[in-house]
Order: structure tokens, then sequence, then C-alpha cells
């Protein structure tokens, strides 16, 4: 059945043991990177870092608030990178996540583009354009085996919780309902975010108000023209050449019945 | 035109050639054709899912890097064409310009190119209306081409993704026009049978004198006199119905 992962960014405090526990079991190698002036470290996704913490800073109500949020790929169900990868390599698993084959990837970068949430990174970005795609794949190499992944199994306050999808969107709901009226310190407009507008998220996010772009996600997500590319432009694409080799293939022997090559001049 | 043969009784058919292009000109179409087949091919191997498995991985960057060093030269042939000869790419627009009798053209077409029928076909000049439009699509589709596949090469991340996303469809539904015209010139220059002048055309750069007489009567007899011809032939043709 389909997994999923809950995020809750009213229980993540920013510790970044996701960040190390992913570099960790994908055998990724540390960044240099320099000081920014804020806690954020590194700076951005990279091939090398498929995960990291986002921190948020600012005031409302007179109060001041500071979140974190670990920024990976939101594993779209209805993914608009897999539509447009020409090599197969970006695939739906049928545990519910978007896996990656990086042998097949051939480094064309169209996932980097279609992608609503600017996640996949191009190993390098060349003049002739070789550097393959990278992005978090879910512990594709756990996850199967019936592991639970890296950045779940090491989160110390539980925020990042993994499982059966249906299972989590119900505790996504019991929990709102505690954030909204029983909790100590009461979140009202606290919501879940799981945007239909890629048919929904396996990464799912619950976040402390009703405003996405807060917390540097998409209002409205949508793959749009990831699918007239899919479902119109590619199809009538083959549609047009195939009728058009049929019409010629068609005319050749109508005009050779019609036409006696001894009366053409 | 047949000629007696002297001493003999023997006729033999003479054919008059007139030149039609230039050396630069048939070395263009041909390097345009070498550049755009490949183009074509690697690019519907990235487009169509059946050919997926030649897109993956190694085999899939070479298809990719063939297609852009490929898409160099065919960028740069019509370039070359005008700074070499450039009274004559003058010359060939000027001549794809369309007048009232590709109307005329256009309506008869089809029972010319299927059933033969050619006595209502008006007078042409150089280039024919079919040319001249396959012409019109060539000129558009390269610039079109063109500047969707600089930006997909070169401003990956530096344009919106919005922008991007067009290019990509763009570059595509091009494709498809420039390939399913591509299909309709191979066809009229190798198959049918009443075409066989283009390719003579194009590797030796005439034409014989009696073809051009028939199919592009304004550029071998000038406008007026074509014209009187065509009236003529159609009376003619009128009169014998008529009987």
């Amino acid at each position: 059945m389909a997994k999923g992962m809950l995020i809750d960014v009213t229980k993540c405090m920013g510790c970044r043991g996701c960040q190390v526990a992913c570099k960790e079991w994908n055998d990724l190698p540390a960044e240099t990177t320099a000081c920014l002036g804020c806690y954020d470290n590194p700076e951005d996704l990279s091939p090398i870092t498929w995960n990291r913490v986002e921190f948020y800073e600012y005031e409302k109500d007179g109060q001041v608030n500071w979140f974190f949020r670990p920024v990976r790929c939101m594993h779209c169900l209805d993914a608009p990178c897999v539509k447009v990868c020409p090599t197969g390599a970006l695939y739906k698993h049928e545990l519910g996540f978007t896996a990656y084959d990086e042998s097949l990837c051939n480094g064309c970068g169209y996932c980097t583009q279609f992608c609503p949430f600017d996640v996949p990174r191009l190993k390098e970005t060349t003049f002739l354009g070789k550097g393959k795609s990278s992005k978090c794949t879910f512990c594709q190499d756990r996850v199967p085996a019936g592991q639970v992944p890296a950045c779940a199994k090491t989160c110390p306050p539980g925020a990042i919780q993994f499982g059966e999808r249906e299972d989590l969107l119900g505790k996504a709901q019991a929990r709102l309902d505690y954030l909204h009226n029983g909790a100590p310190r009461p979140f009202p407009e606290a919501v879940l975010y799981n945007p239909s507008g890629v048919g929904g998220t396996a990464m799912m996010y619950i976040l402390p108000e009703d405003n996405p772009g807060r917390f540097s996600l998409p209002e409205a997500p949508s793959g749009a023209t990831a699918n007239v590319w899919q479902k119109i432009v590619q199809p009538l694409g083959e549609v047009a050449l195939g009728a058009t080799v049929l019409g010629v293939i068609a005319a050749f022997f109508i005009t050779r019945r019609n036409i006696r090559m001894e009366e053409v001049e | 035109m047949t000629v007696r043969l002297k001493g003999t009784e023997r006729d033999v058919v003479t054919i008059r050639w007139i030149p039609k292009y230039t050396v630069i000109e048939r070395v263009g179409h041909w390097l345009h054709t070498a550049t755009f087949v490949p183009l074509a091919i690697t690019g519907l191997i990235l487009y169509v899912p059946l050919f997926q498995s030649l897109a993956q991985g190694q085999a899939g960057h070479f298809v990719r890097l063939v297609h852009r060093a490929t898409a160099i030269l065919f960028g740069l042939l019509p370039i070359l064409y005008f700074i070499i000869e450039p009274r004559r790419f003058i010359m060939s627009i000027r001549e794809f310009m369309f007048d009232r009798d590709d109307i005329g053209w256009v309506l008869n077409a089809f029972s010319y190119y299927l059933l033969g029928r050619h006595t209502a076909m008006p007078p042409q000049g150089r280039f024919n209306t079919g040319e001249k439009m396959n012409g019109l699509i060539m000129c558009v589709t390269w610039v079109v081409l063109g500047v969707t596949g600089l930006v997909m090469w070169f401003s990956k991340g530096a344009v919106p993704a919005e922008l991007f996303h067009w290019m990509v469809l763009i570059h595509d539904v091009t494709m498809i026009v420039a390939v399913a015209m591509f299909l309709v010139h191979l066809y009229l220059a190798v198959a049918h049978p009443l075409m066989w002048a283009g390719l003579v055309s194009m590797r030796f750069g005439v034409t014989s004198a009696a073809y051009a007489a028939e199919h592009h009567a304004k550029w071998y007899y000038g406008p007026k006199r074509a014209r009187q011809l065509y009236e003529e032939a159609k009376k003619k043709a009128a009169s014998e119905a008529g009987h």
C-alpha cells in the first residue's frame, strides 16, 4: 500500500538529525559551506544534499515565531517530473513514492524545470549537460525492505512520522484537532499541506498556519504544463506524424494508379 | 522535343537543360537534409516513449549531444547561405512571395497530385505554391526551433520555469509540423511520378526546359506570356469538353 511521511512543523525542533541521517544512509559527502547570517546550512538543496532544514523566524500578533521545516522531495502522487522524464529514470514506485534510477538518467534536466517544488538538482551544469539528476528517493533502498526511512527513524521529537499514507491522513486530522483546541500552546490556524494540484503528496506537512508561502511552499503547486505535454502534445504529435506517414503512403498508391508514367513528359 | 538523327530514320529525344540552383544552394540543401534528419531522429528518441530505451543513461546522453551538435550546423546553414551568396539568397526569398495564382494551385492541387490532371493548374514561378508553402514552413520552424532550443540549452534555471515549459511545448509542436512537412517533401521528391525533375535539379543544378515550361511557366516564359498560354489552354480544354 501507499506509504507516506507526515512532517509536523509544530513539532520539529530544527536539530537537523534528519539531514545527517540522510547523508549517512545515502552516502552523501559533506558540503563546504559559508555562514549565511542565519541558521540555514547548507544554503540550498544540492546533488549531495537531498534534505535540509529551513528556518523561519517571524513576528505575528506580537509574538516571535521560530519554525523549522525539513525540505526535500514531496513525492507527488501525480508527479510532473515523472511525466516529463524521457528515460523512465524517475518513476512512481508501487509503494507510492517517486523513485529514481540514476543509471537511466541522461541529464536532460526536465525534472528540474517541471518540479513545482524546485527539488531535483543536476550534478553538474556544464555546456555538455552531462550531469545526472538527484533528489530524495524516499529511502527507496530501505522502504521496500520494510524499513523506516533514515530521516523518520532518527527524528528525536517524532516530527517525521512514516507509515501507511491513509493512516497518516487520519493521524494528521487527530493532530490538527489537538492543535486547534487541546494543545497547551494552541495553533488554531494549523493546516495539513497535501496539495491537490499534484494529486496530493506522499510527503505531507502540518503547518502552524495556513500560509504555505511563509514556509517556502507554493500555495497551489500544479503539474499543468507537464499534463499538457503528456496528455495532449505528446499523443497528438504521434497521431499527426503517424497520419502523415500513412497519408503519404496512401497518396503514393492512389497516384500510381492514376498516373501512367509513359504519359509523363 | 524530338530530333531526326542525321542520315537515319530514327528520332531521338533531346532535352535542353537550364540552370536552376547554384552549387552553394545544392550543397546547402543536402547539408540541411544531413542535419535535419539526425535532428529529427535524435529528437524523436526523446519524444516518443517507444524509443525510451535509446534515451536512457549514456546512450541518451550521446543522443542529446548529437542533437545539440547537429543543431549548431542546422542553425548556421541559412546564415552561411546569406553570407556566401547574398544576392541569390534575396532572389530566392523574393521568389517565395505568394500571389493570386497560388489560390488556383491550392484548389487544384488534389486532383493534380493524386489524379495527374494538370490543365487547370495556374502558371507557376520558379517555385510552385507547394514549394513556397514548404519554404515558408521551413523558415518559420527554423526560427522557432532555434529560439526555443537555445533557451532550453542555455537558459535552464536562468529563465522562469513557466517560460521553460512553454519553450519545450512549442519546440515539440514545431517539430511535429517540421517533420510532417519533411515527410511530404520527401515523398514528392523521391516517390511522386510527376516530380522526377526535383531530384535532378538538386543533384545537377539544372532542370529540363520542357519540365520548366510545363511546371514553372511564369519562370520559363515570363508572367505575361505564361498567363496568355494558360488562358488559351483553358479555352481549348473548355471547347473540347463542349463537343
